[in-house]
Formats: structure tokens, C-alpha cells, sequence
């Protein structure tokens, strides 16, 4: 529907609503006036002649119409109508000029009127079919600049401490163009949240500006401007305001569906991932059991008995079978983590001890770890949580790192920083946060056996013990995994 | 005869029910919807007492009082208006306004105060005018709420 059928719609909906029909009365009122005028001047004039008629006819007198005193009355009651009618004639005319006027001055003020409402409704139709934000700025820009007949503005939104100029028209503003609160016009808008009308602060011109508020929260501002001072009075600014209030709430509709639609998204990048995650399991868990069941069937053959080969067999399903154990119990503690279970009680435990001990059975499977510890170094935590958050972290070293692998623990205050360092690849950088997210292993680790579990676990578990840990890049290169944990008293000075 | 009031108001629905209030009340009106037109109107129909809106589109209030206010004889003008802050009412006063009424208003109020600012000589203007008493009307009565 085309804005001159909105208008023309608008225009019979007024009419049905009886808005114009107010005016009948008031000129009713002047036709029933006009006519009681007459009726009293034709009884006055007939109420004169008939007198005049019985008095000519009274007895004693002889009648005589013909007489000059009668002429001459009958020429004066002539004369006074045709000057009662004259006069009533030019009064009326005066009446209906100035009905007249009235009846342009309404249809202006109604027209005028609509106009703005129907550009309101056009601009709130445009601005409601579009849910794209930028494409909902433009829409509104453009509706404010035809609502006031001007060629420059711009609007701002709201980032911060600062107004950032999202779309413009015209001079003055460049898109991008940035403002602190409380600077110029429409720093000022923003801070005060009332709309305001400068003239010749920022040059020449008249500037219009209003806030866009949202449920009591600030959008951003809305500027008008024209080269002319006085081209915009409070009526303008008034009219900017009105529409403002719709235009905050189209922004903040398009923005609640830009955000849906981006939870939207991560909902079903969560739902691929998870999918994965799946087959991963499958597969991982499949192959271990695999070989379990090939080497079971192998050792019951009597040719293998034979041999003495069942040992070996027997060896190979222990092996398997504490893998697929191990995975399972990465699963469930897994599982825990994202119920956010907290262990029942934190104790007093001597991470430098922790520390030495998976060391030392590294060590014995053959996985090398420098250590740098001091001789205590006591945390609050739990000591099975600590453990694993250690096996973990130097299991994922070996694993995806390269070596040698450091294990450095460093009291820091009322904190305890407890470092994992390899001189691998290390992590890039925009991976550094997503390894930590279940089901998320980086493209080149496919090929590695694992449940990609052994990350996520640890976040919990140190999040679980009031710890914090994150990934940066090792001194010289390679990745460097830091767990900050609270220490249980403060090392005395000297003690490492 | 009965005084004539010029109604210079942007409300069209404002205007046509001022109207048929101040009718019934004994007034003859005509209509202004913005201040250019309130001042073409004075000079051709020369109204008893003009009752201006502030906020008007073209020419505001405020530009009809100040234009009034330079002529040696005009009308009596009562404002009425939406926006009645002490510092509105000062101004008014200052340039010739013999009396402001805030919007909503009373029907019978109006009336009133229409009523007693004809026939009066024009206010002479001083520096310093006090502010104009409040007249509180209900808009409500009207049927506009």
C-alpha cells in the first residue's frame, strides 16, 4: 500500500469517525439565526402595514389609500426592509466568509495532521517489515529526515561511554563518527535523555535532537539538522520525539532478533557438535573392545593354548580394558563437571607432594617431566581433583605437545600458579578459549586417540577447587597450561 | 453581539471541540491552526480576545505574542498550553498575556477567564511582570481524555 492510499484511507476513517461532523452544528446555528431574523421582519412589516391599513379604516375617518401620509409610511417601511435585508445580507456574508476560513483552517490542521500520522505509520510499517538492524537505522533516518523536510541527520546508538554514529545523511556526521557523553548536541541528548533544539551552537543552523529511549534504557540519539536557523520550532521537536519512541522500539526489536537468531546459531552449532561427539565415543570406545573381543577369541583357539600364547593375550585385553576404563571414568567426570558438582569438602593439601608423585609415574611409563617445585606448597582443594587436573595436564602435553615437558609450580601471595609448559606448536591463539569447551578438539587432533574430554575436566575440576585456568604461549614457544589455584596460608618469605 | 474569540490551536479535534464549548457559551469563534494564520486572522476578523496554544507548527506561540506585543493595539491574548513551567508564564507575562492556562483544563474556568479579560484596556507591559495565576482546567470535561 503506497503512502497517498495510506493518506486517503486515514481521510475516510476520520470521516466515519465523525471528526469533520463536528463542524454542522455551528453552521446550522447561522442558517437558524438568519431565519428567525426574517420571520421577525416579515411580522414587523406586516404588523406596521395592517396598522396602518385599520388606522386609515378607523370611523369617522373616510378611506383613503391614496392619501399622501399612507404613501409616504408605506415608502418608509419599504425602505427600512430593503436596508434590514441589505444589512442581514452583508452580516451573513461576513458569517459564512469567516465559516469559510474556519473550514480551510481545520482542513489544513487535519491535513496537516495526517500527513504526519500517516508518515508515522509509514515509517512504523517500514521499520517493523525489516528486522535487519542496519536496514531498521536507515529506514528510520530517512522517515525522520521526510517528516521534518530535511537533508541531514544521522543516528547514533548508544556503545558504552560513547555514541558511535551507526547511519547519516547529508554533512556534518561521517558514519563511524564517534562522541563522548555530554559532547556537542548529541552527547548532551544522551546524558540529559530529554530532546532539545539548538540553533547556531555547531554553526549557522538549526539542529534537532532527540533521545531513543527504550523501556527507560537509552538506544542512542536522533539528529536533524537544516542549514536555515529558525527552520525548526518545539512543534518540530515534538513531532521528532513522538516519533522516536517508535523508532527506539523498532531498534530494539531488531536487535532481539539479531540476538536470537545468534543463540540460534550457537544452539545448533552446540547440537553438530554434540552429534560429533557422539561418533567419536562410538568409535573410540569400539576399538578397544574390539581388540578385547579379537584377542579372547584368539586365546580360546587350542592351537594358541598350545603355543603358551595366552599370557600375552591376556596382557593385551588388562591393557585395553583399563583404557576403555579409564574412558568411561573420563565420561562420568565429564558428566559431573556440567552438573556443576562440588566436592564435599575442601582440605589443606600439599600440592608439591601432588607434584612429585605424577612426576615420578610419568616417569615410570616412560613420559619424561622436568619439575620445579618447591619443597611445600600448599593449597585448599581435593586431592583426587588435584590429581587428575595434574594427569590430565601432563598427559595432554605428551599427547599434543612436544617435549620436554615442565611441570612448575609457583606460589604467588594468597595464590598458588601451577604451570603445564611443552615446546610444541602451542595453542593458536583463537583456539586458546575453545579447547576448553566439551566436544570441541582442534581439526588436526582427529587422528589422536582420545575423547577430547581431558581439558574441559580440568576447567571443572579447577573451578570446582576456587581455581581459574586458561592457556597462553610458553616462554620460548610451545603452549604453557596455567591453573591458579587458592593457597592454603601464605609461604613464609624465602620458603621456595 | 456576542464577543468574538479567535481559537488558535494545532489539535484539530482540539479546535472543533473549543469551539462548540465556547458557542454554547455565548461566544462566536473563529479558527487558527498555526501562528501565521492566528495573525492574519486578527488583522481581518480584529477578534475580541484571542486564546492561544503555544506549541504551533510554522509560527509558534511564542512569535505570535512577540509580534502582538510590537503593534500599539491588539487584542487581549489568554494562552493555553501544555508546557506551564514558572519560567513559560514569566515570558508570557512579559510580553502582553493577560492570563495563561495550563492544559487540562476546567470548561467553566475558561470560560471565566475569557469572559473577564474582555473589555479591558490591553496590559500595559513592564519590565517585570509577576507571573500569571494558574488557572487549572479539566480536560477530562471536554471529552478529550
Amino acid at each position: 500500500m503506497d503512502r497517498t492510499e495510506i493518506s486517503e484511507r486515514i481521510r475516510r476513517e476520520a470521516r466515519v469517525a465523525g471528526l469533520r461532523d463536528a463542524r454542522t452544528p455551528s453552521l446550522e446555528a447561522v442558517e437558524r439565526r438568519r431565519m428567525q431574523l426574517w420571520i421577525l421582519t416579515v411580522i414587523l412589516v406586516v404588523a406596521l402595514s395592517s396598522g396602518a391599513v385599520v388606522l386609515s379604516m378607523w370611523p369617522g375617518r373616510a378611506p383613503d389609500l391614496a392619501s399622501p401620509a399612507v404613501l409616504r409610511l408605506g415608502i418608509v417601511l419599504l425602505s427600512l426592509a430593503f436596508c434590514g435585508y441589505a444589512i442581514e445580507k452583508e452580516l451573513h456574508l461576513r458569517r459564512l466568509t469567516r465559516l469559510l476560513t474556519d473550514e480551510q483552517v481545520l482542513n489544513a490542521a487535519l491535513a496537516n495532521r495526517l500527513h504526519e500520522v500517516s508518515l508515522l505509520l509509514e515509517a512504523g510499517k517500514a521499520m517493523n517489515s525489516v528486522l535487519d538492524l542496519d536496514a531498521v537505522l536507515g529506514v528510520i533516518l530517512r522517515g525522520s529526515l521526510q517528516l521534518l523536510g530535511a537533508r541531514a541527520g544521522a543516528l547514533s546508538l548508544l556503545e558504552g561511554e560513547e555514541l558511535v554514529a551507526a547511519a547519516a545523511m547529508g554533512d556534518g556526521v561521517a558514519p563511524g563518527q564517534r562522541l563522548r557523553l555530554g559532547e556537542g548536541t548529541a552527547g548532551t541528548v544522551a546524558l540529559t535523555r530529554e530532546p532539545l533544539l539548538a540553533e547556531g551552537e555547531d554553526g549557522p543552523g538549526t539542529e534537532l535532537c532527540v533521545p531513543l529511549l527504550h523501556r527507560d534504557e537509552l538506544l542512542g540519539v536522533l539528529e536533524v539538522r537544516a542549514e536555515r536557523r529558525g527552520a525548526f520550532g518545539e512543534y518540530d521537536l515534538r513531532a521528532l520525539a513522538t516519533f522516536a519512541e517508535q523508532a527506539a522500539a523498532a531498534i530494539a526489536n531488531a536487535r532481539l532478533y539479531e540476538a536470537e537468531r545468534s543463540h540460534v546459531a550457537e544452539l545448533l552449532e552446540l547440537d553438530r557438535m554434540k552429534s560429533e561427539f557422539l561418533a567419536l565415543v562410538t568409535h573410540e570406545l569400539r576399538t578397544p573392545l574390539t581388540t578385547i573381543l579379537a584377542a579372547a577369541e584368539t586365546a580360546r583357539r587350542p592351537a594358541v593354548r598350545e603355543q603358551g600364547a595366552t599370557d600375552e593375550l591376556l596382557g593385551i585385553i588388562v591393557e585395553r580394558s583399563k583404557r576403555l576404563a579409564a574412558m568411561v571414568e573420563d565420561l562420568l567426570a565429564a558428566a559431573r563437571c556440567e552438573r556443576m558438582e562440588r566436592p564435599t569438602a575442601l582440605a589443606e593439601v600439599d600440592l608439591g607432594v601432588l607434584a612429585r608423585l605424577a612426576v615420578r609415574d610419568f616417569g615410570i611409563s616412560g613420559r619424561a617431566v622436568e619439575l620445579e617445585a618447591p619443597q611445600h606448597a600448599p593449597v585448599f582443594g581435593d586431592p583426587l581433583l588435584l590429581r587428575r587436573i595434574l594427569d590430565n595436564l601432563l598427559d595432554n602435553a605428551h599427547k599434543y605437545g612436544a617435549p620436554p615437558v615442565r611441570l612448575v609450580v609457583e606460589p604467588r601471595g594468597d595464590r598458588i600458579l601451577l604451570s603445564v609448559l611443552d615446546a610444541g606448536a602451542g595453542v593458536p591463539e583463537e583456539a586458546r578459549e575453545r579447547i576448553f569447551e566439551r566436544f570441541a578438539r582442534l581439526d588436526d587432533h582427529r587422528s589422536k586417540p582420545g575423547l577430547g574430554l581431558g581439558l574441559p575436566i580440568v576447567r571443572g575440576l579447577a573451578e570446582a577447587c576456587g581455581g581459574r585456568v586458561w592457556v597462553e604461549e610458553a616462554p620460548g614457544g610451545g603452549a604453557a597450561f596455567r591453573v591458579d589455584l587458592p593457597a592454603a596460608r601464605v609461604p613464609a618469605r624465602g620458603a621456595v | 453581539m456576542r464577543p468574538l474569540v479567535l481559537i488558535v490551536e494545532d489539535e484539530p479535534d482540539m479546535l472543533l471541540l473549543l469551539r462548540l464549548t465556547l458557542e454554547d457559551a455565548g461566544f462566536e469563534t473563529c479558527l487558527a491552526a498555526d501562528g501565521e494564520t492566528a495573525l492574519r486572522r486578527i488583522d481581518a476578523e480584529r477578534p475580541d480576545v484571542v486564546l492561544l496554544d503555544l506549541m504551533l507548527p510554522v509560527l509558534d506561540g511564542w512569535g505570535v505574542l512577540a509580534e502582538l506585543a510590537t503593534r500599539p493595539a491588539g487584542p487581549p491574548v489568554v494562552i493555553c498550553s501544555a508546557t506551564d513551567g514558572r519560567r513559560e508564564r514569566t515570558r508570557a507575562a512579559e510580553l502582553g498575556a493577560v492570563a495563561f492556562v495550563s492544559k487540562p483544563f476546567e470548561v467553566e474556568d475558561l470560560i471565566r477567564v475569557l469572559r473577564g479579560s474582555l473589555g479591558g484596556p490591553r496590559v500595559p507591559r513592564p519590565a517585570r511582570a509577576p507571573a500569571l495565576p494558574d488557572v487549572l482546567l479539566d480536560r477530562g470535561r471536554l471529552g478529550l481524555a
